[in-house]
């Protein structure tokens, strides 16, 4: 890190102090005032566990303990601050990361869960909360450009639905989803993970040239009805469908085109449809994406692992750490990790003692989730469990508190209010932001 | 057995409207007819009054085309077909829009139609497969009450006291995981246009509605019980009335008694279970807000906007637009013996609903005076229907409420706001529709069979063009529109005459003149 770089990282350091400790009413303005004008646009990364990560066999872990179990811990670049033997890519990061180890919720089913902390909402009542990503979004970039503000990238197959959705935002503020393309050849196990959007791509049999020819005349017939119609529905739906024309034009396209990256910076990020959606995140980050969500395990519940812990957890958390580290020095790399937040996180933590089939269960009292990168105070814990890990022992943090913390570090009040259908004012989260976890 | 033990019980105290209302039989089919055309007179000179008094020109009457395909939007869910917007150009008699409103509301979509928008109000839109089977479920009932026409109070009553699992109502109340802060909150928004929730948590300075009114009404769904082992599959039970359960105020011990929203009326004179007496109060004739409320639903849902706004929302402090013009109405439909479906007719009658939803001058009037026809985005289960009609993608006879691609794209296209004046769809919805099908299966030649039927060799380009404007927009191109369309389809190579009519067609029906009902 050189001088410039310390000055300014310095700076950030105190702005956002002032940030963390504002509770006078000037205070929020001078923040406010800050935000609209970085250097750069913010950007956010969710890297959701799918089934429930293990905290102990992660970053918490309990050595020397029964609940410990079979993963050794390793010395990290930040003295003092250990995690699982698995994380070697990470470990040398350390000091980007701040690993919330108190986290401590009341749900324990998975779509409740996943619920909970995708709105920092219980589900069930009255409304229907949208998604961090969707809130965040929508606040972060209130206008439309030609790539969506919110990107979920694998999400699961079973628990898709409420949780990720915009709720009462409408779906305009719905993520666009990359899933698993059709196999490209047969040898699909060799080559990267194939990724893209639903419906990106014109239908078969429609070329760019004849599309031209249809929105040449799509616009004409368009611009009639809308001066003879002038109406909000009119308006809304000529410039929705506008903005997909312009993502669908093959310069916002590629955004999602991983064929245009080297197979040695595709391999580097691992071949499975995580690190390939790692991958997809930082190029949509570079072109100012304001939210992505990338998920490991929606293939099932992949973090869900009643039995055979170890060897399942062993393997996840080599995907992860390959994906997510890569992505960090990328984003690193190029002067984008400063303004770019990645949370870490799933629906709830697992037990730490282990079942009688080498498995562990689900655990909402005592968890871990991980911020990282822009506007975090990296290469600390915060918040201990006991020496079993059954309870939170100091710095007990709720969902509604890491959300804000998350908004927060993105530069965004997390009291901003949206409005639900029937006009009420909702805040995107109603918790504090903890001051310590803030850079 | 049941409604009578109810009517007995309450005739002391409170008067159904049921036994005071004259018999929907006995009037001639003339009469009604004359009734309804007086109330619709009645209806247009109170919205003119308010014009006048305004100083506000209204907007003309539609064009046939431009009324026909609203009026089939709105009373059986979907466009009409080429043959019957030719039939319906091409008819001169004086009366044809009475004729084909009636021909409406008798027809069998109209139940279909009626059912698919107050299962969409009853329950919130949701993609997950569970809520989606109560959904089917709840539509079927629905449909088959509104196919008997069903007495609004009756069905009102019926859905409240419901107690089979099998039944419709009984997955709104799984739906509503049997809480009785949720079934509150929902019954009173849904058939009394009352928003009690927000003072569920606490008192709002200026609301009326106070956290006892709220716990008050959720008491009368504190005693519902799911019997132990009945699980008929599939989050579906049936519901048990016991006479044990109270709510309290939340973090306290404070138990509310039941007590109805906004009258002194007590609970305790009427007999029956909780719900009971409640499904009394709620058709009874001291009801202030239920017959209010579906004449309100109504209205909004012909001209996209309540004389209260937002329709469900319909508290005395949001005061209505027309306040003489909705009594009047209310008091008609309560004499009908809450026919909705003669109050929808009424309604399509009137030139106020028939009106153009054109621009009149530069200065806009304010939407709530009904100056012109508002402009509403189509539900999903309207887009996706009218997709296949344009295209002629439709089997014949299939059960397309069925049809899993329907189900994929309404998933998909739900929106979270009631606000049909408002166009809510996102970018990722938009993709869908312009790249997928059924958009996509209706442009392509091989699978078109709209595009099948235009390849006849003796057709001309005017012709065919003719045939694609009645089939999106129920009407015929203008001439700007056909020179255009022409040339495009002249400069096509040959063998590439059916692919360019499919981009025609793609162009007309990714449009908003297509995806909106004005």
């Amino acid at each position: 890190m050189n001088a410039f770089d310390q000055s300014r990282r310095r700076f950030l350091q105190t702005s956002a102090g002032l940030v963390g400790a504002a509770s006078c009413a000037w205070l929020p303005r001078l923040a406010a005032a800050a935000a609209p004008n970085p250097d750069r646009k913010r950007s956010c990364i969710l890297l959701w566990m799918s089934g429930g990560p293990t905290q102990t066999d992660t970053f918490d872990m309990k050595p020397g303990h029964a609940n410990g179990g079979e993963f050794k811990e390793i010395e990290t670049s930040v003295p003092g601050l250990r995690f699982s033997e698995h994380f070697a890519g990470l470990a040398k990061q350390a000091d980007r990361l701040a690993v919330v180890r108190g986290m401590s919720t009341r749900e324990g089913d998975h779509q409740r869960g996943t619920y909970l902390m995708h709105t920092g909402q219980r589900p069930g009542g009255p409304l229907n909360y949208p998604s961090i990503g969707a809130s965040l979004a929508k606040a972060m970039r209130p206008d439309f450009s030609t790539l969506p503000n919110y990107v979920a990238v694998n999400p699961s197959g079973v628990l898709n639905g409420s949780a990720l959705g915009p709720g009462f935002l409408g779906p305009r503020y719905a993520a666009a989803t990359v899933g698993v393309r059709a196999a490209a050849d047969a040898e699909s196990n060799e080559a990267p993970a194939n990724l893209g959007v639903d419906f990106l791509a014109l239908p078969a049999g429609v070329d760019q040239k004849r599309q031209d020819a249809r929105l040449a005349m799509w616009k004409a017939q368009q611009d009639q009805f809308l001066s003879s119609h002038p109406s909000g529905a009119a308006e809304a739906q000529a410039t929705i469908f506008q903005s997909a024309v312009k993502m669908m034009h093959p310069d916002a396209a590629s955004a999602f085109d991983l064929s245009q990256e080297a197979m040695a910076t595709r391999e580097a990020y691992g071949k499975g449809t995580f690190g390939q959606g790692c991958l997809i995140a930082r190029r949509l980050v570079e072109r100012g994406v304001p939210f992505v969500e990338v998920t490991l395990g929606g293939n099932g519940l992949g973090w869900d692992t009643h039995q055979g812990n170890f060897p399942a957890v062993e393997r996840l958390s080599k995907e992860l750490d390959q994906g997510w580290s890569t992505l960090m020095r990328e984003l690193a790399e190029r002067d984008l990790l400063e303004s770019t937040t990645i949370c870490w996180m799933g629906e709830f933590g697992r037990t730490p003692n282990i079942n009688n089939t080498a498995g562990r269960d689900h655990f909402p009292d005592a968890w871990t989730c991980v911020l990282a990168g822009g506007g975090i105070a990296g290469g600390q814990t915060y918040g201990q469990t006991d020496e079993a890990g059954m309870e939170v022992t100091d710095g007990k943090t709720e969902v509604q508190d890491l959300l804000a913390t998350l908004c927060q570090a993105v530069g965004v009040d997390p009291s901003i209010e949206h409005y639900s259908p029937e006009a009420r004012p909702i805040k995107i989260s109603e918790g504090k932001p903890v001051e310590k976890l803030l850079a | 057995m049941l409604r009578m033990r109810h009517a007995l019980s309450c005739w002391l105290v409170l008067t159904s409207w049921l036994l005071l209302a004259p018999l929907h039989a006995e009037t001639s089919d003339e009469d009604r007819q004359a009734e309804m055309q007086a109330m619709a007179d009645r209806i247009d000179a109170l919205v003119q009054a308010r014009l006048d008094a305004e100083n506000i020109q209204p907007a003309p009457l539609a064009s046939d085309g431009e009324f026909l395909r609203r009026v089939s939007l709105d009373l059986v869910g979907s466009i009409p077909t080429v043959a019957q917007t030719r039939a319906y150009l091409q008819d001169t008699a004086p009366d044809k829009r009475q004729k084909l409103v009636e021909s409406l509301v008798h027809s069998p979509a109209h139940p279909t139609h009626m059912a698919t928008t107050w299962r969409s109000l009853i329950l919130e839109p949701t993609d997950d497969p569970l809520s989606l089977q109560n959904e089917s479920g709840l539509q079927t009932w629905l449909r088959g009450k509104f196919a008997q026409n069903v007495r609004y109070d009756r069905l009102v009553e019926e859905f409240l006291t419901a107690t089979q699992g099998n039944d419709g109502p009984g997955y709104f109340y799984a739906a509503q995981e049997l809480k009785p802060e949720l079934l509150a909150a929902e019954t009173s928004r849904i058939f009394l246009g009352l928003r009690l929730e927000c003072a569920q948590c606490h008192d709002h300075p200026f609301d009326r509605w106070k956290q006892h009114d709220f716990w008050g009404m959720a008491a009368f769904f504190a005693q519902l019980e799911r019997p132990g082992d009945n699980n008929i599959g599939l989050a579906r039970f049936d519901i048990v009335d016991r006479n044990r359960g109270e709510v309290t105020l939340p973090e306290s011990d404070e138990v509310v008694p039941p007590a109805f929203p906004g009258t002194t009326v007590s609970y305790a004179s009427l007999g029956g279970t909780r719900r009971q007496q409640l499904a009394i109060w709620m058709v009874s004739r001291d009801n202030p807000f239920m017959p209010r409320r579906a004449v309100n639903w109504a209205w909004s849902h012909m001209m996209g906007r309540g004389f209260v706004h937002p329709a469900d929302d319909m508290s005395p402090q949001n005061k209505p637009s027309h306040p003489e013009l909705l009594d009047e109405l209310t008091t008609y439909f309560i004499r009908s013996g809450f026919d909705l479906r003669q109050l929808l007719q009424t309604i399509a009658l009137t030139e106020t609903y028939a009106r153009s939803s054109e621009a009149v001058s530069q200065s806009q009037a304010p939407d709530e005076l009904f100056a012109r026809m508002a402009v509403k985005s189509l539900t999903p289960e309207q887009l996706f229907d009218a997709l296949l009609k344009v295209g002629l993608l439709q089997p014949p006879n299939a059960m397309v409420e069925n049809d899993p691609q329907r189900s994929q794209f309404v998933a998909r296209m739900r929106t979270a706001g009631k606000d049909r004046t408002e166009f809510d769809t996102g970018m990722p919805q938009a993709l869908a529709v312009m790249n997928g099908p059924p958009v996509s299966t209706a442009t392509n030649v091989e699978t078109s069979g709209l595009l099948k039927a235009m390849s006849a060799p003796f057709l001309s380009d005017e012709q065919r063009l003719n045939v694609l404007f009645l089939a999106a927009y129920s009407r015929t191109p203008n001439q700007q529109e056909l020179d255009r369309y022409k040339q495009f389809l002249a400069e096509a190579e040959p063998d590439q005459q059916s692919a360019a009519l499919g981009d025609v067609l793609w162009v007309l029906a990714n449009s908003a003149e297509f995806m909106l009902n004005h």
